[in-house]
């Protein structure tokens, strides 16, 4: 029941917002920032110190007269968490399936609605059995407002215990912005589940309990025991 | 079927009573009214349990309802209207929640209610509310059957069109566990044990069917009692069964006496439920040997949700008992969309509601089915079966006694 967390906020360097997890094993960023920190020599500290304090309070002479101002003053507006304001849409199949295809190439729109960039990098699939890897980067960014079309690869590593109809996948995702990271599954029913079955049913229909058809990596899972 | 009958021919007559009484009470020395001078005030029914099993959860949803109605008559939401709430008791019974609904019904100032909490409870008192086409929204219902009949798995048809809920199903919850148990946690032989109610008994067998479809053995099933408190004979049997997890259909209050003597008897597997397990009562009640133990629940975490700040901080100031975390927004929402549905009616009536209380409650059904506005909990809309649109979940851990989100999902 180890490596299930943490899921503590984490106070960050450059906001006074909390930073935070959920389900993901990082070390504490603010913890990481204090260690490196200490290890600096006195007089470099006393200079980071002398530079910051400078430039902050010419920040705050800056925008004093905006800030003070009702005309200018904006409503304050709460930081969004990343699986709140992103979407996935599922396209279809990026290239026809062979009759034994292993892999296959999967379209999805991933959108986000407002807030800061959201950085995506999808993770698993589903089923122990699968392997999933956005390409050509696995990592990738979606600014607010606009829309990304992506392309994710799906792989058979191993056909036992592997279903040969997909109800409801998954697509396990982690979202990163300003405001937290998330682990986060999209699930999907229609015609992914109908398209992803029937890569299952290609690469599996004449499975053995032990085959294994080209094994194409190791499914990462995000928690262990 | 007698007792059908009876509910249906119970239910015409307080209609027929009420085509003769005026709409809503009129109040005429408020001086808050939009074009007649006068403002009426109506009703809304709130029914969940509030006293005895299940009420930790079912307070949340009345105090969630309520803090809408306040936010409603505070902020004139629908001008020249004012709401009140009438809470409900069911004590997590079926037949008391029928009574209830009833009682609702035929309430000349009712325009809608929110609740039940239990899918049991709300298979007694759908008809009711059909038969008096009035509308009725659960913040919490997760039995897929409510809104998509029998055989909601080969062939969905929606049993009543006045029934809508701001919870998502337990096709997806289900899913959703079995997915986090197999191959989050990799966990390969689960007992499934239930506690023979509609929500218990049919999440325990989806989670069942997802499990062993992921690659997974549930190596044996059983059930409980609502109300049982001596779970020894049961523990045995998990013990013997060489389960590396325990997945629970039910709600806290059985489950928290559940994973306290599996613990105390040395079986150190965790216990997995689902959103009837989602409240503070549970790790109040099991204390540390909850520690480890999951549940999935309706939506992603209130304090994720920017909206729903001033609603936590509202719930907490007023010092509401009961836990908000499970429902409570989306007792709020549901009572929004009910409020919301009162001003569409009105706008689209020249700024006037229809003087018939029946012509009055049929509007809002169809006006609440069009629901489309930012709640507290996100996107607030339902489907042509009267689910929501929102289909979120979280998966939640007793961390250090309390429960924390360790993984999100959505569906499309």
């Amino acid at each position: 029941m180890s490596g299930i967390g943490p899921v503590e906020p984490v106070n960050t360097a450059e906001t006074d917002d909390s930073y935070d997890i959920i389900g993901a094993d990082a070390p504490r960023l603010a913890d990481r920032l204090t260690a490196r920190w200490h290890t600096l020599p006195a007089r470099t500290r006393r200079t980071a110190l002398a530079t910051a304090v400078i430039t902050l309070s010419t920040i705050a002479i800056l925008l004093a007269p905006t800030a003070g101002s009702p005309d200018h003053a904006d409503p304050y507006t709460p930081m969004p968490w990343p699986a709140n304001v992103t979407e996935w849409r599922y396209l279809g199949t990026a290239a026809p399936l062979n009759s034994h295809a292993t892999s296959g190439l999967f379209d999805f729109e991933v959108s986000v609605d407002n807030g800061p960039p959201v950085t995506l990098t999808v993770a698993d699939a589903a089923f122990a059995g699968l392997t999933a890897h956005a390409t050509p980067e696995p990592d990738f960014t979606v600014l607010a407002g606009t829309s990304r079309r992506i392309t994710v690869e799906i792989s058979v590593s191993d056909c036992s215990g592997l279903p040969l109809k997909a109800d409801l996948p998954f697509l396990d995702v982690t979202l990163r912005n300003t405001r937290a990271i998330q682990h986060h599954s999209f699930i999907f029913d229609g015609a992914y589940s109908r398209d992803l079955s029937k890569l299952l049913h290609r690469a599996c229909r004449t499975r053995t309990p032990a085959q294994h058809p080209r094994p194409t990596g190791s499914a990462r899972s995000q928690n262990a025991d | 079927m007698r007792q059908r009958s009876l509910v249906i021919l119970t239910s015409v007559l307080a209609t027929g009573a009420l085509t003769l009484t005026a709409c809503g009470s009129r109040d005429n020395s408020s001086g808050k009214s939009g074009d007649s001078g006068s403002s009426s005030t109506f009703t809304i029914g709130v029914d969940a349990p509030l006293s005895g099993e299940n009420s930790n959860t079912g307070l949340g949803i009345q105090y969630g309802s309520q803090i809408a109605v306040d936010d409603a008559n505070k902020n004139n939401w629908v001008p020249g209207v004012k709401f009140k709430l009438k809470a409900y008791d069911d004590k997590a019974q079926p037949a008391t929640g029928q009574s209830n609904a009833t009682s609702i019904t035929g309430d000349k100032t009712a325009i809608g209610a929110v609740g039940p909490l239990n899918s049991g409870v709300a298979q007694s008192m759908q008809q009711v509310f059909a038969s008096a086409n009035m509308v009725e929204i659960s913040p919490s219902n997760t039995n897929p059957q409510l809104t998509q009949g029998k055989n909601w798995q080969t062939a969905k048809s929606r049993p009543y069109k006045t029934y809508f809920r701001t919870a998502t199903t337990d096709e997806l919850q289900g899913s959703f566990a079995a997915d986090y148990a197999y191959n989050g946690l990799k966990k390969k032989k689960a007992f499934v044990v239930d506690d023979k109610q509609t929500y218990g008994a049919g999440l325990a067998k989806i989670f069942n069917e997802k499990f062993t479809a992921a690659g997974g053995k549930v190596v044996q099933t059983d059930h409980v009692n609502a109300g049982d408190k001596d779970f020894g004979s049961l523990v045995t049997k998990i013990k013997n069964s060489g389960a590396d997890l325990l997945y629970y259909g039910g709600q806290y209050d059985e489950s928290a006496l559940i994973t306290k003597q599996l613990k105390d008897a040395g079986v150190k597997i965790p216990l997995f439920g689902g959103d009837g397990m989602y409240a503070t009562a549970y790790t109040d009640v099991a204390g540390k040997q909850a520690e480890g133990d999951l549940a999935t629940a309706i939506g992603v975490p209130a304090d994720t949700l920017p909206a729903a700040k001033t609603f936590i901080s509202t719930y907490k100031a007023k010092g509401y008992k009961g836990d908000y975390r499970g429902y409570g927004a989306y007792a709020y929402d549901a009572t929004t969309a009910i409020i919301k549905a009162v001003k569409a009616v009105k706008d689209a009536n020249g700024g006037k509601l229809p003087s018939d209380i029946n012509d009055l409650r049929s509007k809002i059904v169809d006006e609440v089915g069009k629901s489309d506005f930012q709640g507290i909990t996100g996107k607030v809309s339902f489907d042509q079966y009267g689910d929501t649109g929102n289909k979120q979940l979280t998966v939640y851990q007793v961390v250090n006694g309390e429960w924390k989100a360790v993984k999100t999902g959505t569906a499309s």
